[in-house]
């Protein structure tokens, strides 16, 4: 990493603060090197790779079904998107047309778990402040996004939502999980804008997070941040206004201004109530029919890819199908597109709020540490 | 039941480790022991990140090769009595990522947990639930109390 006023004489820090792999301070493993100077960190450096766990070598060779559940243990935060992605991608291949009730049921889930998402990152932001009484009460919000998630798919945390072609037929939803999600949803967005009110409202938190951890639009650019980080910083970018799911549905983009961690922790409490108001568009026009559509043949296809807005940014599937088995899998995760713009926030910030800067932009380092990449050739092209 | 067992059963202290697994375990975990919904601590359970402080063990994930060191330093450190926890299918088993297609065993993975440091009690479920976390804590307390 530069430093941020970029002197041309080389500066040498000679006081080094490293955490991890292990480290009580961070959840997950990571590493963190702070070069410090008068408690002031001067330069950051985060590694990742102590998690590697190799889901795209275990995919290789697989039926395209079965390496798509595997998808799912990639994240536990956002195992529904992950799934969701690499379904999508073997529909684009298989040029399979998914039912309309079927898109609107994955995008519900995908909806609930950016919320759920986004309480959880909010949550951990304020016990990383240090205000254990906000923690504990969005944590006790998350339970109920929680129980909706679990009521529709099964599970609390890997759902198991959408197959090739539609979704699972336990997802559907009927009458009465339709009420009790829109009493959820009621109860979420009543309780979420008392919590932003106290909040915003706090001289002291306000006084603690404002002008920390700070990006510039211009950094968050150069650095190719995305979601919410990116937006935080006044970027007006949503991958969910170019895909045709969201088509049907009426949603604000949110952006902030500052980029600091104030910025970062309104965003994903504004962008709650989005989610919402396209949950309960998408239940108010829930299309009769059936919920799969089985009638695709398996093809071999090159390298197909797509992108979707997973809660903490752009993710990225790809991989080609040979006799519906999976080539050359590739997984880019937003997290790690957003370590740059990490180790940016951090520099500049005092010694004890370089976690805070750091968590600001929702890391999720489970999910990111996928170095492998399979080379793939497809065979015809092989045999010449 | 002696003194030190005594106070012990008054105040267990959780240390969670995560070993590379995909943090769904890990948060229902934390959810388990912190939140107001399943909260531990009325068990008088507490979390801790100090090893040095803890009394039970909980490893989640399925130790990846770089975890297994940290893993082995962080069990030496806690004293004795100890009890450890594998919660998770990747912890008890391996999970999904312990084998390539069936028996070839994957590069990346030295676990499950038990090939590590012994295990005391195991929690399955993927993800672990909450209700199982707090069974599986209290399975193990006996452990601990009747050391001394």
């Amino acid at each position: 990493m530069m430093n941020k006023n970029n002197n041309s004489k080389r500066q040498i820090i000679e006081t080094e603060i490293s955490m991890g792999p292990v480290h009580s301070a961070a959840l997950e493993p990571y590493r963190v090197r702070l070069f410090v100077e008068d408690e002031l960190v001067k330069d950051a450096e985060i590694t990742v790779g102590v998690n590697h766990r190799g889901v795209e070598r275990i995919m290789e060779g697989l039926p395209v079904e079965k390496a798509n559940s595997l998808t799912e243990k990639i994240c536990g935060i956002c195992s529904n998107v992950h799934l969701w992605n690499s379904v999508l991608v073997a529909e684009k291949g298989l040029e399979i047309d998914v039912p309309e009730r079927a898109e609107y049921i994955r995008l519900i889930m995908a909806e609930l778990e950016r919320i759920h998402s986004h309480l959880l990152y909010l949550a951990h932001g304020n016990e990383v402040l240090g205000h254990e009484t906000f923690s504990m009460r969005l944590f006790y919000i998350r339970e109920t996004v929680m129980g909706l998630l679990s009521m529709v798919g099964g599970n609390r945390v890997q759902y198991g939502c959408s197959v090739i072609g539609g979704v699972r037929p336990r997802c559907d939803l009927d009458e009465m999980k339709i009420q009790k999600i829109l009493e959820g949803l009621d109860s979420i967005e009543k309780r979420v804008m008392e919590f932003a009110d106290r909040f915003i409202s706090d001289p002291i938190i306000m006084s603690r997070i404002t002008g920390v951890g700070v990006l510039t639009k211009q950094d968050a650019i150069k650095l190719a941040a995305s979601g919410p980080t990116l937006r935080a910083t006044g970027v007006e970018l949503d991958l969910r206004r170019e895909m045709k799911q969201y088509d049907p549905f009426e949603f604000n983009v949110i952006t902030q201004d500052d980029g600091d961690v104030k910025s970062n922790l309104l965003i994903r409490v504004l962008e709650i109530p989005e989610s919402i108001k396209i949950i309960k568009q998408a239940i108010k026009d829930l299309p009769k029919g059936p919920l799969t559509n089985r009638n695709w043949e398996m093809i071999d296809t090159d390298i197909i890819k797509n992108y979707v807005e997973a809660p903490r940014g752009k993710l990225y599937h790809s991989y080609a199908l040979e006799d519906g088995r999976i080539r050359g899998s590739v997984i880019r995760t937003p997290s790690m597109s957003n370590i740059g713009a990490m180790q940016h926030a951090c520099i500049g910030t005092h010694i004890t709020e370089a976690q805070l800067a750091i968590v600001q932009c929702d890391p999720c380092f489970t999910c990111t540490d996928r170095a492998i990449k399979i080379q793939y050739t497809p065979l015809s092209k092989g045999e010449k | 039941m002696g003194l030190k067992s005594y106070s012990r059963a008054r105040a267990v202290h959780v240390m969670l480790v995560y070993t590379g697994g995909c943090n769904g375990c890990d948060i229902e975990i934390v959810n388990a022991v912190l939140s107001p919904r399943f909260d531990i601590e009325q068990y008088k359970i507490f979390l801790t990140w100090n090893p040095r402080e803890a009394d039970v063990l909980i490893v989640t994930g399925p130790v990846t090769k770089h975890n297994e060191e940290p893993l082995k330093k962080i069990y030496n450190s806690i004293p004795n009595p100890k009890a450890v926890i594998a919660a998770g299918a990747c912890a008890v088993m391996g999970g999904v990522y312990k084998n390539i297609h069936g028996d070839i065993p994957s590069d990346e993975i030295a676990g499950p947990v038990e090939n590590i440091i012994p295990v005391d009690a195991k929690v399955p479920g993927c993800a672990v639930r909450c209700e199982d976390v707090l069974a599986g804590a209290v399975s193990a307390l006996p452990k601990l109390l009747e050391a001394d």
